[in-house]
């Protein structure tokens, strides 16, 4: 399964959200695209987004103050 | 997750936000009589510099015709605005502490720099002609009951749509 990487860091809203609408426009169902982040809204703007918009996705804290989001396009 | 994380890393739901910042702001302007703005600490900080460099700011037709706002015995350096600025920096420093997120941020590309000195430039000139930012001109405006605040914030709409149109076609 094809894996789409997306480098946020040092970025801040609405960057990370917007690039990664952009990116899963392009992608195929199934596809897993990761993101990584170090602005604390993105766990929230793009989890609420995701979940919204019917996607699977999942978080982890790297270290402090730095995430990885995973998102798989759902539809 | 226990309690403690909940209330530290997680962030509070928009409405409990609202109505700390409701009842903050009701103290603040019952407390100071002012109103909480923060685009205007910065100015004071620019004149401030430009003043010490031996430019006279005072001279200018923008300061001539509205002022500055200082109150009395207050300086460019000193001030109500001022010291609110600091600790609104203080307490996010300590809440991010207090989550653990605590990161020095770095400045990603040329194009990023760029992109934020343009914006803050285009930002910062706005909100001189409309006296304040989404702070100071509307969010101090409207539980004034202040007219100008609703103009403002409905601009501020239109602004961050076309904005956010910009950001999306040309620049990511």
């Amino acid at each position: 399964m094809a894996k789409h990487e997306l480098d946020c860091m040092f970025e801040a809203c609405p960057i990370p959200l917007l690039k990664a609408l952009k990116k899963l426009n392009t992608m195929e169902i199934g596809e897993i695209l990761i993101m990584r982040t170090d602005h604390n809204c993105s766990i929230v703007n793009v989890v609420e987004w995701a979940k919204k918009q019917g996607h699977y996705i999942d978080y982890i804290e790297l270290g402090e103050g730095q995430w990885e989001i995973y998102i798989e396009k759902a539809k | 997750m226990d309690f403690k994380d909940r209330l530290l890393k997680k962030p509070w739901p928009y409405w409990m936000g609202g109505i700390i910042l409701g009842f903050l702001n009701i103290f603040l302007l019952f407390g100071t009589g002012a109103a909480w703005k923060i685009t205007t600490s910065f100015l004071y900080l620019g004149i401030g510099f430009l003043n010490k460099l031996g430019i006279n700011t005072g001279s200018w037709y923008y300061f001539k015709t509205y002022g500055t706002g200082l109150g009395e015995g207050e300086t460019y350096f000193n001030n109500g605005l001022m010291i609110m600025a600091i600790a609104m920096i203080l307490g996010s420093l300590i809440s991010v502490l207090l989550a653990s997120e605590f990161r020095f941020k770095k400045i990603k590309d040329r194009k990023q720099l760029i992109f934020a000195l343009l914006g803050g430039i285009i930002m910062g000139y706005g909100t001189r002609l409309s006296f304040g930012c989404n702070i100071g001109a509307y969010f101090s405006a409207i539980p004034s009951l202040s007219l100008h605040g609703w103009v403002f914030g409905i601009f501020m709409f239109v602004g961050a749509w076309i904005g956010s149109k910009i950001l999306f076609r040309y620049m990511l």
